[in-house]
């Protein structure tokens, strides 16, 4: 947010970086290419790939607003979110499997077992978060902006530690319970109940969040919060309270993806938040860190673009490349876009 | 002048013997002040006096070291920022600290944040904008977008909003135009008028004596003169310093 003061005018960004911009050019007209070659080879696989990443997209999402609510009040960036994310799938498979003794095969229960696994896991990986607001960035909200960020990535570590005390180094899994039936059919191509059960989750999830932001009594208090700390506390907003909700709310958003994605992949390992919080991150930016409409265009995007990438037949980089090209995106962004793609620039910097 | 310049009975605000810091910056030391009902009372002083931090003290953003403030006969030293606003102390900040990417109503809204009389704020907000007709007029607009004179009226707009008993105004006059300056002291007047005491720092010396009933005179952390205004404004160390004469 505060970096915006000095935003390059178009005029000038689009001179300066010749190479970089010819550069820019080349790769995205280049993937566009590369996209369409593969529509028409295999349209019903692009189709169905699609529709992978628009999942993938939505639990990104679910991550990714997290970065962004959290970056929205305090600025911080929380490396330790990606990691709140996977505890969300280890509490996922612990209360699913070993409090409600969910299995394949229970028909109908099993939607009541998923959801009341879905509200612990909110409700635990909130209050989880909370936590580590309360006790690693509290103390440090007047300390120079390193000092927290240093202190996010080393809670990063200790959560995955933690994870991997609890659960071991290996992938564990989680049950199978979302059904493979397909929902519909095009072209040949079958669409699963569970990739549409992670949407019919995450859907709900954010319109709620866009809710409690935008119209309830606590979402002004964020709002003003996140725009003066000061200015919020002599209208009567307690500014404590209200960043211990935003990393409640943020740490629960980060539980329901746990559910989605460990119940989706149905593997959990302690080092996976990092890998997919880093990615979410992205996603953040991409859209303009500190905008909630940003952070779910920017995740279905990163969703769509891993996915074409590893699942297209026609000359894509591949897996291997999915994380230089995440990156990639990144620094193009931060070159030629950095309120990006939904952020508003204003005069505050804000 | 205000309705009631008598200046007896309890103060509605009291601050006695107040030393607050910036770290180890010993900025106010040992301040005491009055308000009394209906009173407008201005501080004066040159710039790191200690004004702004006066005010900081009182609406609970930097807690006093030491001494005591109390409003309406309850002490409220040690009671945090975002309850001063309850017992009826707004304030509109140095620097206007408007929520930039908020519109005006919203601003408004926001100074009516603690308030639990929903259908009367509608009518205080028109109120604000009979006070401020160019407020009506840019209700829609980003506060962060708009001219350092109207900002100035929604933050004072924000404070009123809250329905105070006590306002605090830092620097109301600041960045504005001559003529706005009269216009917002006329307002101020109003405002006391309709019953809301009002502690006033100011840099506009003449403008903010001839307001005020009372006003004291503040050098670095400490009260160097404390009298009633039109004391005040014949007094030959006020005149040199702060109304500009030789
Ligand atoms: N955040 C801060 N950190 C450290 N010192 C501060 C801070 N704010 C104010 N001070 C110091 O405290 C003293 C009083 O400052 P204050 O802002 O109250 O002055 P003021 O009378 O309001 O001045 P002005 O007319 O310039 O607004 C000054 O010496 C100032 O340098
Ligand atoms: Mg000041």
């Amino acid at each position: 947010m505060a970096a915006d003061a000095s935003v390059p005018t178009l005029a000038n960004r689009l001179q300066r970086p010749s190479v970089v911009g010819l550069l820019g050019v080349v790769v995205v007209g280049g993937a566009a290419a590369l996209l369409l070659k593969n529509l028409t080879v295999a349209p019903s696989r692009f189709f169905e790939v699609t529709l992978i990443g628009l999942t993938t997209g939505c639990v990104y999402a679910l991550v990714a607003l997290g970065y962004t609510l959290v970056y929205g009040i305090l600025e911080l960036i929380n490396f330790a979110h990606g990691d709140v994310f996977m505890l969300g799938g280890m509490f996922t498979i612990t209360y699913s499997t070993h409090f409600f003794g969910l299995h394949h095969g229970q028909g109908p229960a099993t939607i009541l077992i998923v959801f009341a696994t879905l509200v612990l896991a909110m409700l635990s990986c909130g209050l989880i978060n909370a936590t580590i607001e309360f006790i690693a960035y509290r103390p440090l909200r007047g300390a120079p902006r390193l000092a927290p960020l240093i202190t996010a990535i080393g809670v990063s570590f200790i959560i995955q530690d933690i994870g991997l005390a609890w659960k071991g180094p290996n992938y564990i899994t989680a049950p199978d319970v979302f059904p493979h039936s397909r929902v519909f059919s095009f072209h040949g191509v079958d669409y699963g109940w569970n990739k549409l059960i992670v949407v019919v989750i995450t859907i709900p999830v954010l319109l709620g969040l866009l809710w409690l932001v935008q119209q309830t009594r606590q979402g002004k208090a964020m709002r003003a919060t996140a725009q003066d700390k000061d200015a919020a506390a002599i209208m009567g907003i307690n500014v404590n309270r209200t960043i211990s909700f935003t990393f409640l709310i943020a740490g629960a958003l980060a539980g329901a993806a746990g559910l989605c994605y460990s119940l989706y992949v149905t593997t959990v390992r302690f080092d996976q938040g990092f890998q997919l919080g880093l990615i979410a991150f992205t996603a953040a930016v991409l859209g303009g860190i500190g905008n909630l409409p940003g952070a779910v265009l920017g995740a279905v995007l990163i969703g769509l673009i891993q996915t074409w990438n590893e699942g297209l037949p026609w000359h894509m980089p591949g897996s291997d490349w999915t994380q230089s090209i995440v990156f990639s995106i990144l620094i193009l962004i931060l070159v030629f876009r950095p309120e990006g793609l939904l952020g508003e620039r204003t005069p505050e910097g804000g | 002048m205000s309705s009631s310049s008598n200046g007896n009975g309890t103060p509605i605000l009291e601050l006695s013997d107040v030393h607050t810091y910036y770290g180890s910056i010993h900025a106010l030391k040992g301040i005491s002040i009055e308000v009394h009902d209906g009173e407008i009372v201005t501080l004066l002083g040159a710039n790191g006096a200690g004004k702004s931090t006066t005010l900081r003290s009182i609406n609970g953003l930097n807690r006093p070291r030491q001494g005591k403030i109390s409003f309406q006969g309850r002490d409220i030293t040690t009671v945090a920022a975002h309850e001063i606003v309850k017992r009826g102390i707004a304030q509109s900040p140095e620097g206007r600290r408007l929520f930039p990417r908020m519109s005006v109503i919203e601003n408004l809204e926001m100074g009516a944040f603690q308030r639990s009389d929903r259908s009367e704020i509608r009518g205080d907000m028109d109120r604000v904008f009979e006070l401020f007709p160019r407020l009506h007029e840019r209700r829609n607009q980003k506060a962060g977008t708009m001219s350092g004179g109207e900002q100035q009226m929604c933050a004072i707009g924000r404070a009123l909003m809250a329905r105070p008993k006590l306002l605090l105004l830092d620097e109301p006059s600041l960045g504005l135009a001559p003529i706005f300056v009269e216009r917002i002291f006329d307002i101020i007047k109003q405002i006391n008028d309709q019953g809301t005491s009002i502690l006033l720092v100011e840099q506009n010396a003449l403008m903010a004596l001839d307001a005020a009933d009372r006003g004291y005179v503040l050098e670095t952390g400490r009260i160097v003169l404390a009298d009633k205004a039109a004391a005040l404004k014949t007094n030959e160390q006020v005149r040199k310093t702060y109304l500009g004469e030789t």
